[in-house]
């Protein structure tokens, strides 16, 4: 169900109950009153009824003629009002009782129209007006009794099912809240914690059934676009590769041409001056050729080693010569950037446990990114030594550069991250970090603003095969 | 007197072979290693032609030829480089280079140019 329908529903359903507790509450309070309207005739009554007794006190003891004239009135007065409000009066007590009531007067008026038309006063007539009188006194207010313990019981009743509704409604108001939360807030939470999980670079989703709503088209992008990365993801870091590849081609095309250039015209000479060359000068110009061969031979290398497949392949090695091997690598790009080197290699460290070229990778990512950070040239001290941690080799990237913010420090490491103005994608350091902790180590950053940052890459120390736990 | 060339690079070959086959059409040649001495020279000695690596550690090529331009106008300037790069020959030409050569280079084409920077 859409989260709209939801909201509506939950109105509807308060509307609901609201309307439902006003209509009860509406529906006792209406026999209410048409009770409070019957007693109050049956208190009219109950005194005409008292007066006629009153009247026939009078007959009995004082022998007043004119008494039963009085009581004969009173009666048509009585049947007129009974007559009158015949409808209220069947509602609240019923036909029955009605036409009892009516029965009562009837046979009370008979028998004093009787007296009055003989005027004798046998003991018979005498006792069958007393029985009527006081038969029309008592039915009448045993109804006005019977009626008021009604009123009672139905006060009784709708303050029960007012007390209870008050509470139905916050339970009502309890279950809509839970549910809001249940089927909207969490959710919502559910979406943040997926889109915080991505941005730390986990771009790989779990299936699970999506709520046919607006939160589930929500999660269906999101897990679009995270298969979106995720599938370039294999791409991006081989571009990354082939773009730091690029750079290095380029720093060693500018390395062979060197050399090159210097046998071309060492031959160039050679073939023009032969006749004004001594032997001692064409044979130094020979073992310059010769040594001109061998400095293009150890960049070709250098340039083999790096662009090996990547399968890790761990092996033994002296950090210390990966370091050179490296700096071999992008010694012009250091000379063109105007960046002296600091090297502060320990000695007799233990062999590392790594995949030489891989972190020849990382290396060069590092005094990449160490150049970018100081683009009027600077200091790159390069250290290695024993690691804090047992059994690991520090290597350490110190540059003089303009330092990294303490609030970006964290992300550093992040796929996409970068404070380089232009260029850059901000891969290097995260392709860096997931080969160094593929192999065992960890790159740890400090940084000061102004005056330069420290990459150190742990790596493991190679153990023999019996050491290994 | 004999024409005075210059020249300027971090390979010390480079000079060393431009040196033996100026100096055989009968020019004075002097080497360097690095701009810095090189500039100080100057201070010292009218150079006809001054041959400059582009990239070097330190004081680079453009340097030298900002410098040369502003103290030694009559000085003519060739720029060799080994980045055989497009924005950078613009760049260059644009400083009032006389020549520009991209590594590798061939003596006989400094030489005809050399020859030509002394003419005009």
């Amino acid at each position: 169900m859409k989260i709209a329908s939801k909201i509506i529903l939950s109105h509807v359903l308060s509307f609901i109950i609201i309307f439902m507790i006003g209509a009860f509450a509406l529906e006792s309070l209406n026999p209410m009153i048409a009770k409070l309207r019957f007693i109050e005739i049956a208190d009219d009554l109950n005194i005409v009824f008292l007066e006629m007794r009153l009247s026939e006190k009078n007959y009995f003891l004082y022998k007043d003629e004119n008494a039963l004239s009085e009581i004969s009135a009173k009666i048509k007065n009585t049947r007129d009002v009974i007559d009158s409000y015949s409808d209220s009066i069947i509602k609240v007590v019923g036909e029955g009782n009605f036409n009892t009531l009516e029965a009562y007067l009837d046979d009370y008026a008979k028998v004093v129209n009787s007296l009055n038309a003989s005027h004798v006063r046998d003991k018979v007539s005498e006792t069958r007006l007393r029985n009527a009188g006081k038969r029309l006194k008592d039915f009448s207010d045993e109804m006005t009794r019977l009626e008021r313990h009604n009123i009672n019981a139905i006060i009784f009743k709708s303050h029960n099912a007012l007390f209870y509704s008050f509470f139905a409604i916050l339970a009502l108001v309890f279950v809509i809240g839970q549910r809001v939360s249940v089927n909207i807030v969490r959710p919502i939470k559910n979406i943040e914690e997926m889109a915080n999980s991505i941005s730390a670079g986990n771009f790989k989703r779990k299936k699970t059934a999506l709520p046919k709503d607006e939160i589930g088209s929500v999660i269906r992008a999101i897990n679009h676009m995270s298969e979106e990365i995720s599938n370039r993801q294999e791409q991006i870091i081989q571009s990354k590769k082939l773009a730091s590849m690029g750079i290095l081609i380029a720093g060693v095309a500018h390395e062979i041409n060197n050399p090159l250039n210097n046998i071309s015209m060492i031959a160039e000479t050679y073939e023009d001056m032969y006749e004004k060359l001594s032997p001692e000068q064409r044979m130094e110009f020979m073992g310059k050729v010769e040594s001109e061969t061998v400095r293009i031979k150890g960049i070709v290398k250098n340039l083999l080693d790096f662009a090996k497949p990547k399968e890790p392949e761990r092996i033994s090695a002296d950090i210390n010569e990966v370091v050179n091997k490296t700096l071999k690598l992008v010694q012009n790009m250091l000379n063109v950037s105007d960046i002296e080197v600091g090297l502060n290699l320990a000695e007799e460290l233990p062999l590392v446990y790594v995949d030489v070229p891989q972190i020849q990778q990382v290396f060069v990512n590092l005094i990449t990114n160490a150049i970018q950070a100081m683009p009027d040239g600077g200091k790159l001290n390069i250290s290695t030594r024993l690691g804090k941690e047992p059994d690991t080799i520090e290597t350490g990237f110190l540059d003089s550069g303009k330092g990294i913010p303490q609030e970006f420090l964290a992300h550093v490491f992040d796929p996409f991250f970068s404070t380089k103005e232009e260029g850059g994608m901000g891969l290097g350091l995260w392709v860096s970090y997931g080969i160094v902790k593929s192999q065992g180590g960890n790159i740890l950053v400090e940084s000061k603003v102004g005056t330069g940052t420290i990459f150190t890459v742990q790596l493991p120390v190679y153990k023999e095969k019996g050491e290994i736990e | 007197m004999s024409a005075r060339i210059m020249i300027i690079d971090d390979e010390k070959i480079v000079g060393d072979m431009a040196k033996i086959s100026l100096e055989d059409e009968g020019y004075a040649v002097e080497t360097f290693l690095s701009a810095a001495p090189a500039l100080e020279r100057l201070k010292e000695e009218k150079f006809d032609v001054v041959v400059t690596d582009l990239k070097m550690k330190g004081i680079d090529g453009l340097e030298v030829l900002k410098v040369v331009k502003e103290q030694y106008p009559d000085t003519k300037v060739i720029m060799i480089t080994a980045f055989a790069n497009l924005d950078v020959a613009i760049e260059a030409i644009r400083g009032e280079v006389f020549d520009f050569f991209p590594k590798p280079i061939k003596i006989k084409e400094m030489k005809e140019s050399i020859k030509r920077a002394l003419e005009g």
